[in-house]
């Protein structure tokens, strides 16, 4: 079945298109990394696909249903490249979690029974279990990220949009999280958009690459679609080098 | 001294008012903080000046016609900011004179002099009636169970909006959800406190709660407990050295401020 369905995406702003024409479509159950160099337009395609800004064109829909403002019952989880928030906010970082644990109507601050387990697990699972009390404002980038990484699975999505979610992130951390989200899509199979740009974990993770910058580049499978003039093409001559030391990694 | 003070039932009724206004206020008051609203408050209450003035001349109830105009400015105030893309102040700024404006000229065509009218400006916490006591209850036990039982939203939106609409929230509607609370909130407790103070009682005890609070619970659990004692010892201290009511409460409520900001250094 298809996850989501991108046709004919342009968004545009102060005259200028931000992104142009993509069309692409995720499986349901797979990784699909985006990539492309700064300012290419990755952040602004998943702020569009989930309804965070408008678009001029193109339509988005998933699991078959139009997808706007995700009125619908399928669940999806967002980390956002930049997380802006008031850091002087008295907001603990269970109590955030808390706040995102279904259902939404209901009194929180209430105990509930499994609600505690449920969130110092997720902690677990992203290493910020001693975090659970402190206050988000007071975390680190890295710190942070991680809650906002636990923050985004904590009511099972079935797809998950990931901005650049390692960035800042140490190394013990990053290799946690890429494996977390293998599990989740190979258990519970989650679907996964991934912007990424990190060429290695792409080769290693994802399923399907999608190359842009405004425009769609190319897509496909990362070994058969990286190929040298694509890299050179989006990244400049310096990159050029790049998929044969991968390839002799692997 | 205190019994015999406690026995006059318009005593009771002071107290029972300040007890739930400091109760209300903070509460509500804490959104206030947390999202940066404090103009918009102090905006509605204002407004709410033309209401007091366009019910004299119509001779109807006065709170009625506040809370009737506070609710249409927090419509347009949310309107406006909406459609014209200016930022809120400003959009507030525009609302809010208009409203003041309208207001005076209303009261210019009244004739005579209207002690009423005075106590909405500065309030009058001993004149309550046991209809405001009743008004001042319901609305308040609407609001916090409204608040209550969509309390997740809400800080979720607080948080970061984005989320929040991945999440499915609908912003929009909590977004004005929470004017109109605010509105009916502040328009409910100027009787008590005065148009001109009544946004202090709203942010001073969230804002003291928040520099204690290390947490969202506790900023709730803190900023009522001063609110009430604020409330109840800003009473009793008028009663005692025969103030105002309204300003010995704020006052009050600056010194529990200003304790805070010694504990948080
Ligand atoms: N609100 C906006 N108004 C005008 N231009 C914008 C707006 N938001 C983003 N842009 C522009 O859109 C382009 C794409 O930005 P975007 O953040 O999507 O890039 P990106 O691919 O995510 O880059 P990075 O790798 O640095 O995260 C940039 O040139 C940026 O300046
Ligand atoms: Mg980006």
């Amino acid at each position: 079945m298809i996850a989501l369905q991108v046709d004919n995406l342009c968004v545009k702003a102060d005259n200028r298109h931000l992104i142009e024409n993509i069309t692409f479509s995720v499986e349901e159950g797979r990784i699909i990394a985006i990539i492309g160099p700064n300012g290419a337009g990755k952040t602004t395609l998943i702020k569009a696909v989930l309804g965070l800004i408008p678009y001029e064109t193109g339509t988005v829909s998933l699991f078959g249903q139009p997808f706007k403002n995700n009125h619908s019952d399928i669940k999806v989880g967002y980390v956002p490249q930049r997380l802006e928030f008031d850091r002087t906010i008295p907001l603990t970082v269970s109590e955030l979690l808390g706040f995102t644990l279904p259902p939404l109507y209901s009194v929180p601050f209430l105990k509930k029974k499994g609600a505690r387990e449920h969130i110092d697990g997720l902690l677990n699972i992203v290493g910020a279990q001693a975090l659970a009390r402190r206050s988000i404002g007071s975390l680190s980038g890295g710190e942070l990220q991680r809650v906002m990484i636990a923050k985004a699975i904590v009511n099972d999505p079935k797809v998950l949009f990931l901005d650049e979610p390692a960035s800042g992130v140490d190394i013990e951390g990053q290799e946690r999280f890429h494996d977390l989200v293998k599990r989740l899509n190979r258990e519970k199979g989650l679907t996964v958009i991934l912007i990424s740009h990190d060429l290695n974990v792409v080769y290693r993770y994802a399923d399907n690459v999608l190359c842009m910058n405004r425009k769609l580049i190319c897509k496909g499978r990362p070994e058969e679609t990286l190929t040298d003039e694509v890299i050179k093409s989006m990244y400049g001559e310096m990159m050029g080098a790049y998929t044969h030391s991968c390839h002799e990694h692997d | 001294m205190i019994s015999e003070f406690i026995s006059y039932p318009f005593i009771q009724r002071a107290l029972l008012a300040s007890v739930m206004v400091g109760i209300l206020c903070p509460f509500v008051g804490n959104f206030v903080v947390l999202r940066r609203m404090s103009f918009y408050s102090d905006a509605i209450s204002h407004s709410a000046f033309a209401g007091i003035a366009a019910g004299a001349l119509l001779g109807i109830d006065l709170s009625l016609s506040s809370i009737i105009v506070a609710v249409f400015i927090a419509v347009v105030i949310a309107f406006l900011s909406e459609k014209t893309g200016l930022s809120h102040d400003t959009v507030i700024g525009i609302a809010f004179s208009g409203a003041i404006a309208a207001g005076m000229l209303v009261m210019g065509m009244l004739k005579g002099y209207r002690t009423d009218m005075f106590t909405f400006l500065f309030g009058d916490i001993l004149a309550i009636t046991e209809r405001d006591i009743l008004m001042i209850f319901f609305v308040g036990m609407l609001t916090i169970i409204i608040l209550l039982t969509f309390l997740k939203p809400f800080l979720q939106i607080t948080f970061n909006r984005d989320l929040a609409r991945v999440e499915g929230i609908s912003v929009r509607f909590f977004e004005y959800l929470l004017f109109l609370i605010i509105a009916v909130v502040v328009t409910v407790s100027l009787k008590i406190i005065g148009m001109i103070l009544v946004t202090s009682l709203l942010i001073v005890p969230a804002a003291s709660a928040k520099n204690l609070a290390s947490s969202m619970k506790r900023l709730f659990v803190y900023s009522c407990i001063f609110g009430v004692v604020s409330g109840v010892l800003g009473l009793a201290m008028s009663i005692y050295l025969d103030t105002s009511s309204g300003p010995t409460i704020v006052l009050v409520s600056i010194g529990i401020f200003f304790l805070t900001m010694i504990k948080r250094e």
